[in-house]
């Protein structure tokens, strides 16, 4: 610890929030203590395992300039790309343009106020990612709440498209806090972008609670730039008879790690954390999904499919742990992995970890290569390598690619994979 | 149209086939048979382009090209198709996308333009039915959940589908119920047009009951040993293959 206190790195966000503190919201003794939070826990050694696979001295040794909320309302929003959906919100490094809508796809939307602060910036502990979750707090300019009112219904989703953009290379941090009152349902979609322009951090905060009987939804797309670094935390509490549901897709970013905390809290609460990621080029993508359960009769599915290509590289850390009294629980982990080519990696470990005696639970994990056999048979039908590489990938994550309900991200998706994949495959042909 | 001469292959370093001569010509059919592990199904394989196999010695060519130096897509995109044994079964990936996918690929090759969804699918419903088969089919997976004799089935509606000018198929009777059979050798007969060979390989003479071939060969040990007309076939049924082994080591 004593080494990470005397990290340039970690004095170099010190001082920034000297400097950029006084414009900050909220209390200052708040963000000190964040920021003092993440000076005691540092970057990640090399003996810390919930970085075992990677590795962020890259990450490290860059200075990022931690972005203010008077950045929002410059024409860097232009860089955006379009609405997937009706209902969209622009952030741009982690602060909405100026004249934000008070409700929006249903949620009611609001910004740090003295009245709201200990929602906002209520500590997010444990896990790998503690420190840039405290990080986060010390240094958002502009945390953003949003509501869905008890037993109030929404369709539609609300496309949050979170830009990280900056002349210099820029620290975003932003941070959602989503609050489902009781028997309420929503459905957001989080689309990670940023100016591909230079190197960027977006560190990125979810706080999320479900009341009971609530339902919500989060399509997650991570479409940054090949210099990008991404941090996210999202952490979700769930209460009986609600549901959390993640339809993640990983893209993008050179360096991308999502730390996804689960915690079914009530009796038949239920959470679904399901998603592909493509690590081609030299991208390195790290997914962390643990799901406690810590009631009666809760339910849980995790199912990742991962591919990796050229020197790409995936690590899959998905983790269920049963606690004490969670009985006839029904937990169920898949993670199947695809290597495309010779030089690529991923590092896949299944944990379970059950401490209650009446429950089903049940754990699959594979990474191979695609089936020369079925290879063979495409190609003896007409189809070039490229096309039949291409058709076996798409199957390979059509299974968890089928989950994405809404039309207009599961085509983008889709349409990205092919494009990625179709290059990749001809390059390598 | 198929010219193969002294071809060797091996897996490894086990050697299969051992000195293959065979001549064939539009609108021929031929029959390989022979006892198991001769080298029928290495055959198919090689002149197909599956990978695992080496040929050390001899050539096959196709309309005059070295069939050999093909790509496998290249080869089909020519007219060569190969009827498997053992279809793959590939779970998401659809049965209409594979066809069509196909189909445009050999289309293309032929200097005719692409089929679009209407026209694809007006063809392939023909076909379908020709083939006794439901219209469910097209979106499953290929071969995904299907019965060894849909599967077969599968094979021959792609053969009618795309149009081969070469079908090689690899004991395409087997696992079949006679049902079953009727129907894949009426879809095989429907095919046959003097434009078109047809190389099959088979154990049994009640396929050829059905499909009435040019030639008989009998392939053993790697090699051709005899050619006779169907009624070699007869006469294998009756006295199995051990003659025609012994009268070839004679001579």
């Amino acid at each position: 610890m004593n080494a990470s206190v005397t990290s340039p790195a970690v004095a170099h966000y010190r001082e920034a929030l000297v400097r950029v503190g006084p414009a900050l919201p909220g209390s200052p003794a708040r963000r000190n203590a964040a920021m003092a939070r993440f000076a005691e826990l540092g970057f990640p050694g090399g003996r810390d395992e919930a970085w075992k696979y990677t590795n962020l001295r890259r990450l490290e040794a860059r200075r990022f300039q931690p972005a203010t909320a008077g950045d929002a309302s410059s024409a860097l929003a232009d860089n955006v790309p379009t609405a997937l959906v009706a209902h969209r919100l622009v952030l741009v490094n982690g602060a909405p343009a100026p004249g934000m809508p008070a409700t929006m796809g249903g949620f009611a939307l609001s910004s740090l106020h003295p009245g709201s602060e200990d929602h906002l910036l209520r500590a997010i502990t444990g896990g790998g990612t503690e420190r840039f979750a405290a990080l986060n707090a010390a240094l958002s300019p502009a945390p953003l709440l949003l509501e869905m009112a008890t037993h109030q219904h929404s369709d539609d989703v609300l496309q949050l498209s979170l830009l990280t953009s900056g002349e210099l290379s820029t620290l975003a941090c932003p941070r959602l806090v989503v609050r489902m009152a009781a028997g309420s349902r929503g459905r957001l979609l989080l689309d990670h972008v940023d100016d591909a322009a230079r190197e960027h951090f977006t560190n990125v905060v979810l706080d999320i609670e479900l009341a009971e009987n609530s339902h919500l939804t989060i399509y997650r797309l991570q479409r940054q730039g090949v210099q990008a670094f991404h941090v996210e935390r999202i952490e979700a509490r769930v209460a009986a008879g609600a549901t959390f549901i993640v339809r993640d897709s990983q893209l993008g970013a050179s360096l991308a790690r999502l730390d996804a905390n689960v915690s079914l809290e009530g009796r038949a609460a239920h959470a679904e954390i399901t998603g592909v990621f493509l690590a081609d080029g030299s991208r390195h993508l790290d997914s962390h999904i643990l799901i406690h359960h810590r009631a009666v009769e809760t339910t849980s599915l995790q199912d990742y499919r991962g591919i990796a290509a050229n020197k790409g590289r995936g690590v899959f850390n998905g983790k269920t742990i049963v606690h004490p009294g969670a009985q006839q629980s029904n937990a169920r982990q898949v993670n199947r992995n695809l290597l495309l080519t010779s030089g690529a990696e991923i590092d896949t470990k299944p944990d379970l970890e059950i401490y209650a005696d009446d429950v089903q639970c049940s754990h699959g994990t594979t990474t191979g290569q695609l089936d020369p056999a079925a290879l063979f048979y495409l190609r003896s039908r007409g189809l070039s390598e490229a096309a039949a590489r291409s058709a076996l990938t798409r199957a390979f994550a059509g299974a968890v690619l089928a989950k994405v309900d809404e039309p207009a991200l599961a085509a983008l998706v889709q349409d990205e994979l092919d494009r990625r994949l179709v290059g990749l495959l001809e390059l390598d042909a | 149209m198929l010219s193969i001469r002294d071809l060797h292959a091996q897996i490894g370093i086990r050697k299969i086939l051992k000195g293959v001569n065979l001549e064939v010509n539009p609108g021929e059919v031929h029959a390989i048979m022979g006892p198991n592990g001769s080298g029928k199904s290495t055959l198919t394989n090689v002149l197909a382009g599956r990978t695992g196999y080496e040929v050390t010695k001899g050539t096959a060519s196709f309309e005059g090209q070295d069939l050999l130096a093909l790509e496998p897509e290249e080869r089909a995109r020519r007219g060569v198709f190969l009827a498997f044994q053992y279809p793959v079964e590939i779970p998401g990936v659809n049965n209409a996308y594979l066809l069509k996918a196909g189909l445009n690929a050999i289309r293309k090759q032929r200097g005719l333009s692409e089929l679009d969804a209407f026209d694809f699918l007006a063809l392939i419903k023909d076909k379908m039915k020709l083939m006794q088969m439901d219209e469910s089919f097209l979106s499953r997976g290929v071969n995904e959940g299907f019965s060894g004799g849909e599967k077969k089935r599968n094979e021959i509606l792609q053969m009618a589908v795309l149009e081969p000018k070469l079908a090689l198929l690899d004991e395409t009777d087997s696992g079949l119920d006679i049902d079953a059979l009727r129907v894949v050798a009426t879809g095989v007969n429907n095919l046959r047009s003097p434009e078109r060979a047809i190389v099959m390989v088979t154990h049994y003479q009640r396929l050829l009951d059905y499909i009435e071939p040019d030639f008989v060969h009998v392939l053993s040990d790697g090699r051709i040993l005899r050619t006779g007309d169907k009624s070699l076939a007869k006469e294998l049924e009756k006295r199995g293959y051990d003659w025609v082994k012994q009268e070839a080591s004679a001579a």
